[in-house]
């Protein structure tokens, strides 16, 4: 569903969702925190070009509202609101995975042919890029992996954040002109404060624990 | 404006708390706020039954509550007034025992009606991507609310909480984002169409049908995390256990069934689009598996707020088994199910709160039993309420279930029926097992008999009058709201 007009914002698009991919796999494969951290920033920058893009292209300059608040958010707050929790819990890499980091790479690469297979029936239903369903739903499958695989917290928090951009990737993907605004901005809202709580949560899990350490919290059973 | 006020008292209550400074001021505001919420839902349903099966709709319709939204609205309001009349020495107590702090305490005043104002924005909300919102905004308060206490096994089920929480919410959005999509291409992708449930209700038959079931089976995972459907049930026992008593009361009371009602909404539009076969059956499907699995973990169950978060389980269950079974009688029951679980629950966690601040623990091996002897009021209270729960006559739950299990033999599904009794009576028989072993035998002498103070007696019975006033009788305009609601959930206003 191409639009010949579009066809070079189309291109973009693409070309933009699928090197979101590769910072979400370059995110299953490194363990310094802050480095996970700066990644998903790059991710959601990609994000914001993505949204910036579909704004300029087809004129939905209630976009902008959006592509400024994902900056602001996204790019710059939360990362930021990370680094300082890690850097004052003091824990700087991710202990060894569940999974080895060449088998994380090969399941998520499965991961990705399965998200392509099952998104085959819905790709008329994409209106912008081409693939960028798939993108969506690999972001979404790989984020739910990292949530699986990392036992720290903070990683865990990322992941989360990880699927969310997959999810708004699959809104500019379906819709075209994104959500109304009144959606975005109470989304973005809950997003924002949804990271504080869980970085609360974090800070005093580790007073409590004496780490980060999830793969701790097993004593609730049954 | 009478919308509008429901969501503000309550905002309104949660950010003065944040600067009032006594603590019987906290307490005061919060009852006084609830009170109103409850008159403001009383006058709510006078409305919706006023016009007739019309619906009442503010600020261009982004916020509208028909009969469905009404009966939810008075649940929440009852289930947070009896919870702030008993949270009110619940808290005194374990501030006076150093259990918490003082700025704990007043975090439970504040966040309260918070997650008050977020659970009420979620049946009010016309807007589907508001109403996920408003349903994270209660995720998060709550989530605060399980980790009050700050012990490790508090912050773990905060953490799973959360975690499976947030899991679910954005495949939740997923789902919801689908169902925006789906109304896209019949307005031919130029115009933005309305993401308002009503109007996508009223365009329905043209909504994109492959669209409509992906939204729905992302909805039902998503929501169904929050309902606490089994599979993805996991977080509940935990956080029901960890939780302040008070929350737990309002987790297993109202937020469950506010996630159902989230679910709901989906069903509808899903039926209207699709035919009543796909949504429906999948809603028995997850509400008999939750039934059934409830069962053996509460014969087996070692702690007792963990029992009671099973059997809120088995009961959310059972209220969508109703709503799948999609008759009349079914739908209506699973609706009047939602209101007595709704004053019974609430009762059986303040109970468990009481014989947790006494002993300090809530393993039945370190109870070992003779409750009755050392707290005979807290005992008599927890037995009659679990009696009402298991769904013993003359309580209502009886007459709920029976609606149930009866719509589904008339209605050619039998086989339902009989899973469902079998899954009633293993709950049953785990719940009093369980209860009489705890409450009965004799008495511990190192546990000598403690007095209640009358006001506090008062607050944790006050639910179970009510339940059996409304088990004998139910007011003509209540049943009218029900019979209103189950005609919007069947889909034939």
């Amino acid at each position: 569903m191409n639009l010949p007009a579009s066809e070079t914002a189309s291109r973009l698009i693409t070309l933009l969702a699928s090197l979101m991919l590769v910072f979400q796999l370059l995110l299953v494969v490194q363990r310094m925190l802050i480095t996970n951290i700066r990644l998903f920033a790059l991710q959601s920058l990609l994000l914001t070009a993505i949204a910036a893009v579909v704004a300029y292209a087809y004129g939905a300059w209630h976009l902008v509202v959006v592509v400024v608040l994902t900056f602001l958010g996204k790019v710059i707050f939360l990362p930021w609101l990370l680094t300082r929790l890690v850097r004052r819990i003091k824990i700087e890499q991710e202990v060894r995975p569940f999974v080895n980091m060449p088998a994380s790479m090969l399941i998520c690469g499965a991961l990705t042919v399965l998200a392509s297979v099952v998104v085959r029936p819905f790709t008329s239903l994409e209106r912008l890029g081409s693939n960028t369903l798939a993108v969506a739903l690999t972001l979404l499958l790989t984020g739910f992996f990292l949530m699986i695989n990392r036992r720290k917290a903070i990683t865990q928090v990322l992941a989360l954040l990880t699927t969310e951009n997959g999810v708004m990737l699959a809104a500019i993907a379906l819709t075209t002109y994104g959500m109304p605004l009144v959606v975005e901005m109470a989304i973005f809202f809950d997003v924002v404060v949804g990271v504080m709580v869980l970085g609360l949560l974090v800070f005093r899990i580790r007073e409590s624990f004496d780490s980060m350490d999830v793969s701790k919290l097993n004593e609730l059973k049954g | 404006m009478l919308l509008t006020s429901i969501l503000c008292v309550p905002l309104l209550v949660g950010l003065l708390c944040l600067i009032a400074r006594p603590r019987v001021l906290l307490e005061a505001l919060n009852i006084a706020g609830f009170a109103a919420t409850l008159a403001l839902g009383v006058r709510l349903v006078q409305a919706v039954l006023a016009n007739h099966g019309a619906t009442v709709t503010e600020w261009r319709e982004f916020l509208r509550a028909d009969a469905l939204s009404a009966w939810m609205v008075l649940l929440i309001s009852v289930v947070s007034l009896s919870t702030s009349l008993y949270a009110v020495h619940y808290f005194r107590r374990d501030l006076a025992t150093g259990t918490l702090t003082a700025r704990r305490v007043r975090e439970f005043y504040v966040l309260t009606p918070i997650f008050a104002t977020g659970m009420f924005l979620v049946v009010l909300a016309n807007n589907l991507g508001v109403m996920w919102a408003a349903v994270e905004v209660t995720a998060l308060s709550s989530v605060l609310l399980v980790a009050l206490y700050n012990h490790k096994t508090s912050l773990e089920a905060a953490w799973k909480y959360v975690m499976l929480g947030s899991l679910g919410l954005v495949l939740a959005l997923f789902g919801t984002i689908c169902a925006y999509a789906s109304a896209i291409s019949p307005t031919g992708g130029e115009t933005m169409p309305s993401f308002n449930w009503s109007s996508l209700l009223a365009m329905a038959p043209q909504l994109n049908p492959q669209l409509i079931t992906l939204a729905f089976v992302f909805v039902l995972v998503g929501y169904g995390t929050k309902a606490g459907l089994a599979p993805m049930h996991t977080w509940l026992p935990d956080a029901h256990s960890e939780a302040p008593s008070p929350t737990s009361a309002m987790l297993s009371g109202v937020s469950l069934k506010i996630a159902v009602y989230a679910l709901l909404r989906f069903h509808i539009l899903t039926t209207a689009c699709l035919g009543t076969w796909f949504s429906r059956h999948l809603l028995l499907g997850f509400g008999l598996f939750s039934m059934v699995l409830a069962g053996p973990f509460i014969l087996t169950q070692k702690n007792l707020k963990r029992m009671l978060a099973y059997s809120s389980l088995e009961h959310v269950g059972l209220i969508c088994v109703g709503v799948g079974l999609n008759s009349p009688l079914t739908v209506f029951g699973a609706l009047l199910h939602m209101g007595y679980h709704a004053l019974t629950k609430p009762v059986l966690f303040f109970a468990a709160g009481n014989i947790h601040q006494h002993y300090h623990t809530l393993d039945f091996r370190r109870i070992g039993g003779g409750v009755a002897h050392t707290l005979p009021v807290t005992a008599l209270v927890l037995g009659v309420a679990a009696v009402a729960v298991s769904g013993l006559p003359p309580f209502g739950l009886f007459v709920s279930e029976l609606l149930i299990v009866t719509g589904g033999f008339t209605s050619q599904q039998a086989w339902v029926s009989v899973v469902l009794l079998a899954a009633l009576i293993a709950v049953f028989c785990g719940v009093l097992i369980k209860l009489s072993g705890l409450l009965l035998g004799p008495a511990r002498p190192d546990h000598p008999r403690e007095q209640m103070p009358g006001g506090h007696v008062v607050a944790m019975c006050l639910p179970l009058v009510a339940l059996l006033v409304f088990s004998l009788w139910v007011p003509d305009s209540l049943r009218q709201l029900m019979e209103q609601a189950a005609n919007i959930i069947r889909g034939t206003p």
